[in-house]
């Protein structure tokens, strides 16, 4: 009996945990989607030079280009979706 | 950057008007009054070789008792700068291949934007490597670099300034994202952020010493004509919108023409030297020390002032 009890109240737990993740991760889309877009506005205003947009004086992008590694990879990730980004805002929100 | 003990003098001015001459002038004065200086000819078109007839190089070069002169090499400085940054990228860059971006750089050593900035490479470390000395003499490049060099640690704040609050909202949403989701791992020390913050302190100490009336004295060189007259004010606007004092006019090659009046009466506020016009060419160290010699009142009372 103990056990039967036991077993139950670690599938409420498990369950209540997983629930609680998946809560938590909906929570944060948005915020996870707003991030990354100012990640790539970071980017495009930091290593503009390169796509023919207005970017600060050139050693403040060489300085900051070694460490920029991240922003570089979303940039190239983004060129994938920059042709739909309508689809790419209603996934984030979970439309259609 | 620590410190420095030298004050800077900078000569400025339209191209040909004297700057070189008059740097020179000046810190021969200045060594012989006893006191160490040092000439710094940032002037891509250098011309201090030609005036003390030596060559010089990024080394100093002894050319009388407590005074050398050195000349910087803008394009060694682009080169080193561009070497470090391309060291970095390979250093911190798993996937450098995919871009070439060797080719790359060969083409970004002709942007126009690094020439100031290798200036002030330069000038910095000429800061901190000669900071024991009384004086460094800078004999500026013609007028649109000069004004850049100036203007560089202002208009790159500006930018930093914007970076920075940009970066701060990224780090704050990525908070928020790990304090929601409860994720435990200790959030790694944004290197980027750290980067810009570093920066800004670097711009900042170097805004600070340009704007130093005590670290920082600039001479303007003119001469009484109408075009020199037109630029020099302009380079006054220019460096009054970033707060960097004007300490001195030369007029050099002073001939009593209308331009005269209008050059006094523009730079009433301004202290005054006015160098007439050498019938020889002011060639070697010695015709230098004999010019100074025969323009001594004036000489003694405006440098000394300064």
């Amino acid at each position: 009996m103990k056990r039967l009890i036991s077993t139950i109240k670690e599938w409420f737990v498990d369950t209540w945990h997983i629930a609680d993740s998946v809560g938590r991760s909906k929570a944060v889309e948005t915020t996870e989607y707003e991030a990354e877009e100012l990640d790539h506005i970071f980017g495009l205003l930091v290593l503009g030079s390169y796509v023919g947009l207005p970017s600060p004086p050139m050693q403040i992008s060489l300085d900051l280009m070694p460490l920029m590694e991240k922003e570089l990879m979303l940039m190239m990730a983004k060129v994938d979706t920059a042709h739909q980004p309508i689809s790419d805002l209603f996934s984030v929100f979970d439309i259609g | 950057m620590s410190m420095p003990g030298a004050t800077n003098i900078f000569f400025m001015g339209k191209g040909g008007v004297g700057k070189s001459t008059s740097a020179a002038l000046n810190s021969v004065f200045l060594a012989q009054k006893g006191f160490k200086a040092l000439i710094v000819s940032l002037d891509p078109a250098h011309n201090q070789c030609d005036i003390f007839q030596k060559s010089f190089s990024d080394k100093p070069v002894q050319i009388a008792p407590n005074l050398s002169v050195i000349e910087i090499d803008q394009d060694y400085w682009i080169r080193r700068y561009l070497k470090d940054v391309q060291d970095q990228i390979k250093r911190t860059y798993s996937y450098l291949t995919a871009f070439n971006l060797e080719k790359y750089f060969k083409v970004i050593k002709y942007s126009p934007g690094l020439e100031e900035y290798a200036l002030i490479l330069a000038f910095k470390e000429i800061q901190q490597k000669f900071s024991h000395l009384d004086y460094l003499v800078f004999d500026m490049p013609p007028t649109a670099l000069a004004l850049k060099f100036f203007n560089l640690p202002t208009l790159s704040l500006v930018w930093i300034e914007q970076l920075l609050s940009l970066r701060q909202e990224i780090i704050k949403k990525r908070d928020i994202i790990t304090k929601i989701k409860l994720i435990k791992k200790e959030r790694e020390r944004d290197k980027v952020l750290n980067k810009i913050n570093e920066m800004k302190k670097d711009y900042e100490e170097l805004k600070s010493i340009f704007e130093d009336p005590k670290k920082t004295n600039v001479k303007l060189v003119l001469n009484p004509d109408q075009l020199a007259l037109a630029e020099s004010l302009r380079i006054l606007k220019e460096l009054k919108d970033i707060n960097v004092d004007l300490n001195q006019i030369i007029n050099n090659k002073v001939q009593m023409n209308p331009v005269c009046v209008e050059i006094n009466k523009a730079f009433a506020g301004y202290p005054m030297l006015n160098f007439p016009h050498s019938e020889i060419p002011l060639i070697g160290i010695e015709t230098l020390s004999s010019f100074l010699e025969l323009n001594a009142e004036a000489v003694e009372e405006r440098l000394n002032a300064c």
